[in-house]
């Protein structure tokens, strides 16, 4: 099922805005996966579809935080593909939607990685406009740094949404495999997720909070 | 536009010439711009200098580059000798790091996103996150306003405006929160499609064996890395299973 125009319009702008928001800024957590997959859920009229797809990436974004110069990878931008490839399909099998999304975000990691060492050449070119302080340099350089981050968001946007429409189309896996990928899938996730928050806790009061919040959510899932 | 409120649209946007070399000064100077234009016609040797000082090497947290930006101003402004100004910006880059690493990144995010997480499996509600988002964009617009007067008020004697912030105390508690917030995330949204015991054991499985070879001693792989790999590993088992 391919989604209407204004559909891939809205996606396609969720996406962007997600990976610019992560790079370029405000950096107001509308990069993060729960965020874009809400969005692209409603947009697509499974808003169901969009938190349960948008939560399982976010396991995975809770590993790596944006601090100094660390490299990490793109989420928002996959996300869209992630809720895409499993709302559009006929049987929705979440790993399917996983799997799509991881894999974007690892694109999404490498295009940061070329994005920032072409704004150091892009810098470098303009050294001696920079010198010169020609009228405006220092706004065309982050205005081009800009415009880069919305390409490569856009791009990445629309990689995941074309992935997503090919893995829509394959037909449904034997019955045995979803629920062992699911739970492979979010397995990754949980440890993911706890690596991250147990590299930030450190010791003390936030490594006891971390404890205690495992243990209610544990709690929660068994008596639920 | 007044210069302060052009700086600071500038500083919500300031890494996006982000780079290895520079990292985020280009996007300084660009935000300082506007604040120094005053100097252009009173001093254009020094306006000159300056705009050269503000678009070197910065490196910092976003939300509060504006303090660094704000105080080079007020410093250029009160003819403070150049430098010491650049001094002061590099003695900048590792304070205002570390406050915007321990308050934004370890702190706030991770607690909004692991409440949000919470809140969204508990109630199945699509506006969770968009309110998350709300909330984030309100401190966004404070922080980096606050950062931009606190800068423009103190000049050179922002290391003790600095010393003497209120934000210093989120930390812990902010800290404390986010641990308990993804803490209590994690079985949740494990629970999506974790229902069944066979299931339980193979996630706990998977989950020990990436626990174990992704932790922050052996950081070979990533989590996603890791979590592509099993999937791949797992299909060809199904596969091969039949």
């Amino acid at each position: 099922v391919i989604p209407s125009l204004g559909a891939i319009a809205g996606l396609l702008l969720t996406g962007t805005a997600a990976g610019l928001d992560l790079a370029s800024g405000p950096q107001v957590l509308l990069a993060r996966p729960l965020v874009v997959g809400t969005i692209s859920g409603l947009i697509l009229g499974q808003p169901a579809i969009g938190l349960a797809i948008g939560s399982a990436p976010e396991l995975f974004a809770l590993e790596v935080l944006p601090v100094g110069a660390s490299r990490y990878p793109d989420h928002g931008p996959g996300a869209v593909g992630a809720v895409a490839a499993v709302a559009l399909a006929p049987a929705p099998e979440l790993w399917r939607g996983l799997a799509v999304g991881l894999l974007l975000a690892m694109a999404g990691a490498q295009s940061l990685l070329w994005m920032r060492r072409g704004a150091a050449r892009m810098a470098n070119r303009a050294a001696a406009a920079l010198q010169a302080l020609e009228p405006g340099i220092l706004g065309r350089l982050q205005w081009d740094g800009f415009r880069r981050d919305l390409v490569r968001s856009l791009l990445l946007t629309l990689c995941g949404l074309l992935a997503s429409w090919g893995v829509a189309a394959l037909p449904a896996s034997p019955p045995r495999w979803p629920p062992v990928l699911n739970a492979v899938a979010l397995g990754a996730g949980a440890a993911a997720a706890l690596n991250g928050a147990l590299r930030s806790a450190g010791s003390g009061r936030r490594v006891v909070a971390l404890w205690t919040g495992l243990v209610a959510g544990l709690a929660w899932t068994v008596l639920a | 536009v007044r210069p302060e409120r052009l700086a600071f649209l500038r500083l919500l946007t300031v890494q996006a010439s982000w780079n290895y070399e520079r990292m985020s000064g280009l996007g300084v100077g660009y935000a300082a711009e506007p604040l120094l234009r005053d100097l252009e016609r009173s001093d254009p040797q020094r306006h000159a200098d300056a705009l050269h000082r503000a678009g070197g090497f910065f490196n910092s947290h976003p939300y509060f580059a504006g303090v660094a930006v704000g105080a080079e101003a007020r410093a250029e402004y009160d003819g403070t000798p150049g430098g010491q100004i650049e001094r002061l910006r590099a003695a900048l880059c590792s304070p205002l790091g570390a406050l915007g690493d321990q308050l934004i990144w370890a702190g706030l995010w991770p607690a909004v996103i692991g409440a949000a997480l919470v809140g969204v499996r508990l109630f199945h509600a699509w506006w969770i996150p968009l309110a998350a988002v709300a909330l984030m964009t309100l401190v966004r617009v404070w922080v980096t306003r606050w950062s931009l007067r606190t800068g423009l008020r103190s000049g050179m004697r922002v290391g003790g405006a600095l010393q003497a912030t209120r934000l210093r105390r989120w930390v812990t508690p902010l800290g404390v929160a986010a641990g308990a917030a993804v803490g209590a995330a994690v079985p949740l949204v494990v629970h999506l499609g974790v229902r069944t015991a066979p299931e339980v054991v193979v996630a706990s499985a998977t989950a020990l064996v990436g626990l174990l070879t992704v932790g922050p001693r052996t950081m070979k792989v990533n989590g996603v890395q890791f979590g592509v790999a099993m999937l791949a590993v797992a299909l060809l088992a199904l596969a091969v299973a039949g």
